[in-house]
């Protein structure tokens, strides 16, 4: 009666989870370097690595479908291949995250800098951090600690806001010249998606740590405030 | 007592000799719901299932303890007449055992033996116990051929119209498609489903894919105990209990 081989093959996708959960911590955390550091070579390192997250996301889904299919899981194994399929979706929408955050760090390292606004560096911290607790809590199942991320998703909101603000204060300053007018407008907006690709990835941060507390607890904890 | 209770059963011990197969079992079971009965060889369900309408009394040597009311009533006072509580609570064993007679007679052998003597009712009984166990359009027209020409899985659909026959309340089903094919047994679960409308089912299956298929409410049992019981879809999707999830996931058994 002991499923060993279904166990261990169980096993074998959470390692590949992991794997997936790496990459995509790599790509995110090059994407905001090279964006700090206007690194383009950086930024092109991230969207050449995007092929490989990508390929394992279909490697997860055959294995997931090959193990609903044949071991008809239960309970805590069934839980935890439906949650592994999300979150291993939400993983393969950050690293997308990254590769647009890169696009836009190439074009801004054509031009020379916009003047720093203050909230994107805590929309980098803020999300930064959601997204490091999110696998952390996916690595230990540790719901607790999953459940201290949706809460956070306010602040990467907030800070949002506050760079979309600032950027049109800066885009509305009247400056020298037509041309120059139409390139702060474009690294301006430039720097907006990149502030909306943050605030996606906190999204998405909280999503994978609603997943973990689904598979830990067998809870939905998706949408509370909203229904 | 809440009105859906069938069985109310208040802390029963059952013994082999001096073997305790049974210990402190307290359970409702629903009435015109299907509950299933889980757990490894040797846990106590069947033992637990031939409780309901006393067939482990056949038995030499066991005993009971503690209560089973069956709508109320202890089916264990001395005042039960256990041929009638044996019509009333139904059984369906593993392997179909239809009588060495013709498909009719197997069917209106309970009856017979109750005192039914008018043959047109006699028929129209007949054919609605077919027709409730989904097989009178696969036999209708052969109803005099022996029972034991029919297949395994309508041998077993005979042997449910044999049950319903009698017009029971409950159907006691002990592993009833574990001795037959997919088709078979996919004949037999959606049978479960029609009938549970009208009877209380009580179902013990090795097969848990199938426990969560047709019950409205799974028992797991481990060790002649009731681990824990609940709402078949809760038990195997997030069940309350490690001992459980650990049978259910195939981590112990």
């Amino acid at each position: 009666m002991e499923r060993q081989n279904f166990h261990r093959e169980l096993e074998n996708l959470r390692l590949t989870l992991y794997k997936m959960a790496a990459l995509t911590r790599q790509s995110f955390e090059k994407a905001t370097q090279a964006y700090l550091d206007r690194d383009d070579d950086l930024a092109q390192v991230v969207i050449d690595g995007d092929r490989e997250v990508n390929r394992i996301e279909l490697e997860i889904d055959r294995q997931s479908l090959r193990l609903l299919a044949l071991e008809q899981p239960m309970a805590r194994d069934l839980r935890m291949i439906v949650g592994i399929m999300r979150i291993s979706n939400d993983l393969e929408r950050i690293a997308d995250q990254s590769v647009n955050i890169a696009e836009r760090t190439i074009f801004l390292c054509q031009h020379p800098p916009l003047e720093p606004v203050a909230a994107m560096g805590h929309l980098i911290d803020i999300s930064k951090k959601m997204f490091n607790m999110a696998i952390s809590s996916m690595r230990e199942m540790d719901a607790k600690e999953a459940k201290k991320i949706p809460p956070l998703d306010d602040y990467a909101d907030e800070y949002n806001m506050q760079v979309l603000k600032s950027l049109i204060e800066v885009m509305a300053a009247s400056s020298p010249g037509f041309e120059k007018r139409v390139l702060k407008m474009r690294r301006s907006i430039q720097t907006i998606i990149i502030s909306r690709c943050l605030e996606r990835i906190a999204d998405l941060s909280t999503n994978i740590g609603e997943h973990v507390a689904f598979i830990a607890e067998g809870v939905n904890i998706k949408h509370q405030q909203k229904l | 007592m809440a009105s859906n209770v069938k069985f109310a059963v208040k802390k029963v011990d059952f013994y082999y000799g001096n073997f305790k197969a049974l210990d402190q079992i307290d359970m409702e079971i629903a009435q015109r719901q299907a509950t299933a009965l889980i757990g490894p060889s040797g846990c106590g369900k069947s033992t637990f299932l031939r409780c309901l309408n006393r067939m482990n009394d056949l038995i030499p040597g066991t005993r009971v303890e503690g209560e089973i009311l069956l709508d109320g009533q202890n089916i264990y006072d001395s005042d039960i007449d256990v041929v009638n509580l044996r019509r009333r609570v139904g059984m369906v064993f593993q392997k179909p055992n239809p009588f060495p007679k013709t498909i009719f007679e197997n069917v209106a052998y309970g009856l017979r033996v109750n005192g039914f003597k008018n043959k047109a009712a006699l028929r129209e009984s007949v054919e609605k116990s077919l027709l409730k166990a989904a097989l009178w359009d696969e036999v209708k027209d052969r109803l005099n051929n022996s029972a034991l020409g029919l297949s395994g899985g309508q041998q077993q659909r005979l042997c449910i119209a044999r049950a319903l026959a009698v017009e029971p309340d409950v159907l006691l089903m002990d592993e009833p498609a574990s001795a037959l094919d997919p088709i078979a047994t996919q004949k037999i679960e959606d049978l479960i489903h029609e009938l549970k409308n009208n009877y209380t089912i009580v179902i013990v299956t090795h097969n848990m894919q199938q426990a969560a298929r047709v019950s409205d409410i799974t028992a797991f049992f481990y060790m002649g105990r009731v681990v824990e019981t609940g709402e078949t879809e809760a038990l195997f999707t997030r069940p309350g209990l490690k001992q459980t999830e650990d049978y259910i996931t195939g981590r112990f058994g």
